[in-house]
């Protein structure tokens, strides 16, 4: 087992107060790196960083967090066309490997990646383990592309570098401010979905999520883990979960309509982003994470949906 | 009449109320129309149900209701299957069942999974591997994914016979449906991913038949050109809708994979194509027997 201190960058986040409060729970302590203000981090470090100013990184690192053991990077930006969003979700994470590898104390890195890498075609398996080829398209969404580089960045160096290296790779969290498209999908009253297509999809709730860092932090296990959810459901059923009332539109239909949506609402969904999934399953298989983190998940979307306002 | 407060309330994007009811589910309606000791078998199958009534591929009772509702006419009436052999079909372990694939549409490939739904052993999903243009064909994926059928991908396969389940595969794959009147029950060659797979998870191969579909429906050409959806032709039918032949439906004995293989031999690609060619040679036994016990399209 792993101990020490930890970093959690991005922990103002809901995902990384989660995370703290596990962490702090467990006796382990905590040096909370964010912008936002330090709600919910009680008993953690707290430290205000940009982390996309040049330098800051290194400045973290050999100053407040130098006698961390474990860094996780919970930090992006959900924007993908922010102006500093590149900086935050690729290039922070390339530095990070190369500033922890040469860091005195610490021994691991864990970084958080989506099930948004993966390749999803119709010909691709609908069951994904973690063999199965990233999406490399140069067409691919921004948002994609970003979380492929970053996924990469950090992936690369397992097994050569000193660190001890974990990519978990999760399902969509049903939380605010979580960078969850499928979030950010059913926050509209109505939900528009391909006629003819209702793939099955896997939410994650952050208590879950937090369950699986906690685990990546505190074993010794390495590599990239799938993180699913407990539930496995039809779109069309989510939806009706979610509370929300799904009609179906002709496919091409649905990009214009989502793109005046976005321009006359300013909601953050991005249909072009997410156009495969809204046809093809693309279920995250969490073999690997229950062998090598000995996680599973056990919060099921019923404990967690949001109360009617 | 609501007020304008309470309209926007309830179209507010925070509110979360459906705004229309749901629609009727098929599932319940779809089980009123088959016979009871066919639901009594839907009841009994074990699925891996995530809690929300449907495994990771899709798959649902109420999905297999709809399927086997939709089949049932064609399967008891219009086909009248006769099914031999199906004690062969091991009732737990992973196992592959490697079928001749005739016609113009797929009808066999409907019947094959109708036939072990309804006769095979009771409890068990039947995963038929459907090709790789299938999920993009709208409504069409998903009766068929709901049913129980899988995208033919390695992926997808691998993942099935780990969990001990049984795979339906035809390994003749499209050519065996695009090859024509004139070619009928002139197999195709075998394509050895499924012998690789079977070595791999040390199951069982059962080699069947189906005979009478090359008959049904006849194919007079085909258009190559039109790939509407990925699908790989446009067959040009010689009867407006399926004919009434019988199809029978022969089921061998297994290939003892486990007892005549090591695991290692999935990794040799000759012991593999000798296996892909040991199972061909047995399907078209169970071809010529089916041709030979049959005494006509119809009967």
């Amino acid at each position: 087992m792993s101990d020490g201190a930890v970093a959690i960058l991005g922990a103002t986040q809901p995902l990384g107060r989660a995370l703290t409060a596990r962490l702090l729970a467990a006796g382990r302590p905590v040096v909370a790196v964010g912008l936002e203000a330090p709600t919910g981090l009680a008993g953690a470090r707290y430290e205000r960083v940009d982390l996309t100013a040049p330098g800051s990184l290194r400045a973290l690192l050999h100053g407040p967090c130098r006698a961390v053991r474990t860094v996780v990077n919970l930090a992006f930006h959900r924007d993908p066309h922010a102006p500093q969003a590149h900086r935050l979700n690729v290039e922070l994470a390339r530095e990070l490997v190369a500033v922890a590898e040469a860091h005195p104390t610490v021994a691991a890195l864990v970084h958080r990646s989506s099930a948004d890498v993966y390749a999803r075609r119709s010909d691709r398996p609908h069951l994904v383990r973690e063999d199965q080829p990233l999406e490399l398209d140069p067409a691919a969404p921004p948002w994609v592309r970003q979380r492929v580089e970053a996924d990469l960045v950090v992936s690369t160096p397992m097994g050569t570098s000193p660190l001890r290296i974990c990519v978990l790779r999760c399902a969509e969290i049903l939380a605010p401010d979580q960078g969850s498209q499928l979030y950010d999908y059913l926050s509209s009253r109505i939900c528009l979905r391909p006629m003819g297509f209702d793939p099955m999809v896997n939410v994650l709730s952050l208590t879950d999520a937090a369950d699986a860092f906690a685990r990546a932090v505190a074993v010794e296990a390495e590599g990239p883990f799938n993180v699913p959810g407990a539930d496995t459901l039809p779109l069309s059923r989510l939806i009706r979960a979610w509370g929300r009332t799904g009609v179906g539109v002709p496919g091409p239909l649905l990009g214009p309509l989502y793109a005046a949506r976005r321009a006359a609402r300013r909601t953050r969904f991005r249909y072009g982003a997410n156009a495969w999934r809204f046809h093809y399953n693309g279920v995250l298989d969490g073999t690997r994470a229950a062998e090598g983190l000995g996680y599973r998940p056990a919060h099921p979307l019923r404990t967690y949906q949001p109360s009617t306002s | 009449m609501p007020t304008l407060a309470a309209l926007r309330r309830r179209l507010s994007r925070d509110a979360h109320q459906p705004l229309l009811p749901d629609r009727p589910p098929l599932g319940p309606l779809a089980r009123r129309l088959l016979p009871p000791d066919v639901r009594a078998r839907i009841d009994a199958l074990q699925l891996d149900d995530a809690g929300h009534g449907f495994d990771p591929f899709g798959m649902s009772r109420d999905g297999v209701a709809v399927g086997l509702a939709t089949t049932r006419w064609l399967y008891e009436v219009w086909f009248r299957v006769q099914s031999n052999g199906v004690e062969h079909v091991p009732a737990t372990g992973p196992a592959v069942i490697a079928c001749n694939h005739s016609g113009m549409l797929p009808l066999d490939a409907w019947m094959l999974g109708t036939d072990l739904l309804r006769r095979g052993p009771i409890g068990r999903p039947v995963r038929v591997v459907m090709d790789h243009f299938v999920p993009n064909l709208p409504w069409i994926n998903l009766l068929f994914a709901r049913a129980g059928a899988i995208a033919g991908s390695r992926g997808n396969v691998h993942a099935v016979l780990a969990a001990g389940g049984l795979l339906v595969v035809f390994p003749e794959g499209t050519p065996g449906i695009g090859k024509g009147f004139r070619r009928r029950y002139a197999l195709q060659p075998f394509r050895p991913g499924h012998a690789e797979l079977a070595l791999r998870h040390r199951a069982p191969i059962v080699p069947t038949a189906v005979v009478g579909a090359e008959e049904s429906w006849p194919q007079l050409a085909r258009i190559d050109g039109i790939h509407v959806a990925g699908i790989p032709f446009l067959p040009i039918p010689g009867t407006p809708l399926p004919l009434p032949t019988r199809m029978h439906v022969w089921y061998g004995e297994p290939i003892d994979v486990a007892g005549r293989f090591a695991e290692a031999d999935a990794d040799d690609p000759r012991v593999v194509s000798a296996l892909a060619d040991e199972v061909r040679a047995r399907v078209a036994e169970l071809v010529t027997i089916g041709l030979r016990e049959r005494r006509g399209w119809f009967r």
